[in-house]
């Protein structure tokens, strides 16, 4: 309508311009000119308000304004009394009804400006009435169907250039707001790079507003210092390009008004605009997608790792299990074939060997794992390699991870695994404090082909197992030591002592990898009696070992010199205190008894109590003051108590792995002990298994189990005993000898006067035993109605005496008994001894 | 001072070694206990006095020593005298093997010192 709305204002102004026209040129007296002027500024007022109004302006509204004008010019023409300038004007007034509206409309109008024209006519000069109307209704008739049909074909054609321009606005606005929508940011340059198009997702992208960047050149406002050369090589290019239409992406980095760097995908093409080449450009912020794909990234490079933790951590607890077993007492050889199956599972293997290297570093397959196990004993047919030398040798030398494709023949690890076709190997290093102590080397068969990814896997498997091969060496070689030391530490063989039997048992501990600190000895008092000794020493292992070494030691000196027990004990507590580090401590428990006495003497620093069993088997735990154990404090005092021991009965020692059990009070594993006791088999040795077969869990003891018992024999009318060729033994033979012979009712000088002889006897045997260190003798005695025969039996060869000190003896013997007979035979020679009690000896 | 089971203490009163020995003289103590005996005696000694008054027993090889001894002492013109009282073990041997042919044999260790001038 704005169209139609100001052609109209055009129209009355150009109206009022030519009536005013004829005002100025010079006219007739007959022209009013006042009701003209009016008429022109009403015209004119008209033109402006219908250009004011041309945008809100309705058709109906057109249509009476140009009516107005009609009545107007009709006005004008009566005022001017003139009607040849006229026509013309409503003329043009039809054409413009004719160019804007439907042709009803238009004739409409026309009709009207006809009828004005003739009323005019009619009213200014009146011809002849015929004359009149045709004039008034054929000119502007004629002429505007005339010219009508010339405007329109010229309307058309407006028409369509208008059409053609506003489309082009319209297809700019359009393209305007789809690059404005865009959510990408278009950029548009020209051949120098100058910016010029910079839609509002630029705007937003970059931050400069296209006021701002539309002219400057593109590389220095957005384009980082480091790619500005880039940026124009290939502007340049792309330019330089013979099609039209090139596209090109590139990812790129560019820099935001406050300085940030963000990166961005750039699609650009080359375009021309009127000859003109052009670059333009889409570009797209990725910092969200490289930030989700770095996000992506991180998150797959965690779920590989925790994936890999995983793997690690099953590897590890296969390893702790391991380790674990290597704690329960397992041996380095059942280690590694444990060791050698995990890490062919782990990694999937077809087969792994582990070698050890030894001090010549000299690399020896300690344990192999084939697909088959029938294709021969793995490690037999294998020499020893040197360090450098084959893939193994290569492995320990560079102490490098190594992957090797297609290995020869020489290469393989173990021969057995020539018969495989070996697709790839991987060898690592077991590394122990900075040493290789060997090499794992794992193998799959074609097609399987190992990649860097199981290589560091074997490195992190390979930690484990050189952890576990260390623990297992550091364990055998603790173990076997604190082993040797504990067994020399136990007394080999008990002491033969006429009127007592002994008997002992030592049960290591079946979880614990250490040996303990439970101790017990056996020594031979000088007086022919037993220091019986029970012990535990805090701790485990080679520390303990040392310290139940010491302890013995200094308590077998202690004793031998005839120290009461309680004085004993008190020395041994020095030693504790003053030599043992870290608060060590032990507690002991020292008895002697004299066989044929009915008491024992002892002592008890912190130990359990001994079980005294009567013959009938009845149990009971002697009671007597229990001090503090050694090494606690400097000067505690120690008491030796007397327990009465009937010649028949049995004592007990013990420590506390036999009355402890988890989960149980110690009251009730000392009554079960009692009661275990009470059932027992009389044989003191079958009575220590069965104390052990019913006492210690069938699945091991939890802790060491040492038994020592001792039996004091009643004494008979008869004896028979066992002394080692030592001048030392002669001592213990004479205190059973005086005993034996006042429980048979001999006086005191028929004892000594026997004992004397016996011992002659005796010297004799020790001097002519010969057969080396583990020589014995025997001395056998028979009580019958007070005849004492006495037979001192050795293996030796008997000399006989010479005369002076060595035959001595032989007169003595004879002085002092009724009878003597020596019997040399080639096992050994026996001297018969024989006296009546109520004799005075010495027959002469 | 104790070797073996035997003990063994040496003094020396106005020129005379007095050795007191305890415990059981056998072959397992006597060879040493000679030796260390004859050790003590300097050859500026007047004699020797071995007490065996509180010994509990003794066997040929005691008597052995006592006879090794007799012969040092004669050798330097040094005497010697045991001290065993009668109706002891020890005094019933010394007195079966006739060691009074020997050196003379006192009740006590007075006796002895006054035997040796």
């Amino acid at each position: 309508m704005r169209l139609q709305a100001r052609s109209l204002a055009y129209l009355f102004i150009a109206g009022a311009a030519l009536g005013l026209l004829t005002l100025v040129f010079p006219h007739s007296d007959q022209i009013r000119d006042f009701e003209l002027v009016i008429l022109a500024a009403v015209a004119i007022l008209i033109a402006v308000v219908i250009w004011v109004f041309a945008d809100r302006v309705r058709p109906w509204q057109l249509h009476v304004v140009l009516a107005t004008g009609t009545i107007i010019l009709s006005l004008a023409n009566y005022y001017v009394e003139a009607t040849v300038i006229y026509p013309v004007l409503y003329t043009w007034t039809a054409l413009y009804a004719f160019y804007f509206f439907r042709l009803e409309i238009a004739l409409a109008h026309i009709a009207l400006i006809a009828v004005g024209y003739a009323v005019v006519l009619v009213l200014v000069e009146p011809p002849s009435a015929v004359v009149r109307w045709l004039l008034a209704v054929g000119t502007p008739l004629i002429a505007g169907l005339l010219i009508s049909r010339l405007l329109g074909m010229l309307r058309v054609g407006v028409q369509d250039a208008e059409r053609r321009t506003r489309a082009l606005q319209e297809s700019e606005a359009r393209t305007r707001l789809v690059l404005d929508g865009a959510p990408d940011a278009f950029v548009a340059l020209d051949r120098d790079g100058i910016i010029t198009s910079w839609n509002t997702a630029a705007e937003r992208l970059f931050g400069w507003s296209a006021s701002e960047a539309i002219g400057v050149p593109f590389r220095s406002l957005v384009t980082p210092e480091e790619f500005r050369d880039r940026h124009d090589e290939r502007r340049t290019a792309l330019i330089e390009m013979p099609q039209v239409v090139a596209m090109q992406r590139y990812d790129n980095e560019f820099l935001r008004r406050d300085g940030t760097r963000f990166p961005a995908e750039a699609t650009v093409s080359k375009i021309e605009i009127k000859g003109e080449p052009f670059v333009s450009g889409f570009i797209r912020d990725v910092s969200e997608r490289v930030r989700r794909q770095q996000e992506r990234e991180t998150l797959l490079r965690e779920q590989a790792a925790r994936a890999e933790a995983e793997r690690v951590a099953e590897l590890v607890s296969g390893m702790q299990l391991l380790v674990d077993a290597a704690l329960a007492h397992r041996t380095l050889d059942d280690i590694l074939e444990d060791l050698i199956m995990r890490v062919r599972g782990v990694l999937q293997a077809d087969a792994a060997t582990i070698l050890l290297a030894d001090e010549e570093e000299r690399l020896t397959v300690a344990a192999s794992s084939l697909p088959r196990p029938s294709q021969g004993e793995p490690g037999e047919q294998g020499e020893p390699l040197q360090v450098g030398e084959g893939f193994a040798g290569r492995v320990a030398q560079t102490r490098e991870a190594m992957l090797a494709h297609d290995p020869a023949p020489a290469d393989l690890p173990d021969p057995a695994l020539g018969q495989l076709e070996i697709e790839s190997l991987i060898g690592v290093p077991l590394l122990a404090e900075n040493a290789v102590t060997g090499v794992l080397v794992v193998a799959s068969v074609a097609p399987r082909r190992f990649s860097a990814e199981d290589l560091t896997l074997l490195r992190l498997a390979a930690d484990r197992v050189a952890l576990a091969i260390e623990h297992a060496r550091v364990y055998e070689r603790e173990h076997k030591i604190a082993v040797t030391l504990q067994e020399s530490l136990l007394p080999a063989k008990m002491p033969d002592v006429p009127g007592l039997e002994v008997a002992a048992r030592y049960l290591p501990a079946a979880t614990e990898a250490d040996v303990g600190g439970d101790w017990y000895d056996v020594i031979p008092t000088p007086t022919g009696g037993l220091g019986l000794v029970m012990g535990d020493v805090a701790g485990k292992g080679l520390a303990a070992a040392s310290m139940v070494s010491r302890l013995r030691s200094a308590l077998r000196a202690y004793a031998l010199e005839g120290h009461e027990p309680a004085r004993v004990i008190e020395q041994l507590n020095r030693l504790v205190w003053t030599e043992a580090r870290d608060s060590q401590m032990a507690t002991l428990l020292y008895m002697v008894v004299e066989p044929g006495e009915s008491r024992v003497d002892w002592v008890n620093a912190g130990h359990p109590a001994p079980l005294l069993v009567n013959g009938r088997g009845a149990g009971h735990y002697l009671e007597g003051p229990s001090s503090v154990p050694l090494g606690v404090l400097p000067f505690p005092s120690y008491e030796t108590v007397t327990s009465a021991m009937e010649p028949g009965s049995s004592i007990v020692l013990f420590t506390d792995g036999l009355i402890e059990r988890p989960g149980e009070l110690i009251d009730d594993g000392m009554a079960q002990l009692a009661a275990r006791v009470s059932e027992a088999p009389d044989d003191l040795e079958e009575l220590c298994d069965h104390l052990l077969q019913t006492l210690v869990p069938s699945s091991g003891a939890t802790d060491d189990v040492a038994i020592l018992m001792l039996r004091n024999l009643p004494v008979t009318d008869r004896f028979r005993a066992e002394f080692e060729a030592e001048p030392e033994a002669l001592s213990q033979m004479r205190a059973m000898l005086r005993r034996w012979l006042r429980h048979a009712g001999a006086g005191d000088n028929a004892i000594a006067e026997i004992t004397t002889a016996c011992g002659e006897a005796a010297t004799n045997a020790i001097e002519h035993a010969g057969g080396g260190a583990a020589a014995r003798f025997e001395i056998s005695g028979r009580n019958r109605d007070r005849e004492i025969e006495i037979a001192v039996r050795d293996r030796g060869s008997w000399r006989h005496p010479r005369e002076g000190d060595q035959g001595r003896g032989l007169s003595l013997m004879r002085a002092l008994m009724d009878t003597v007979e020596v019997a040399p035979s080639p096992e050994g020679t026996t001297v018969r001894l024989r006296r009546r009690l109520d004799s005075q000896g010495g027959s002469g | 001072m104790k070797d073996g089971l035997v003990g063994l203490e040496i003094k020396e009163l106005e020129g005379v070694v007095v050795a007191h020995v305890t415990g059981e003289l056998d072959i397992a103590g006597a060879p040493h206990a000679g030796e260390r005996i004859a050790e003590a005696v300097p050859t500026s000694a007047r004699g020797l006095v071995v007490d065996m008054s509180e010994l509990d027993f003794i066997d040929s090889s005691g008597v052995a020593m006592l006879f090794g001894l007799v012969r040092r002492l004669s050798s330097r013109r040094q005497e010697l005298r045991v001290v065993a009282p009668k109706g002891k073990p020890v005094a019933r041997v010394l007195e079966i093997v006739e060691f009074e042919r020997a050196a003379p044999i006192c009740p006590d260790v007075e006796r002895a010192l006054e035997a040796i001038d």
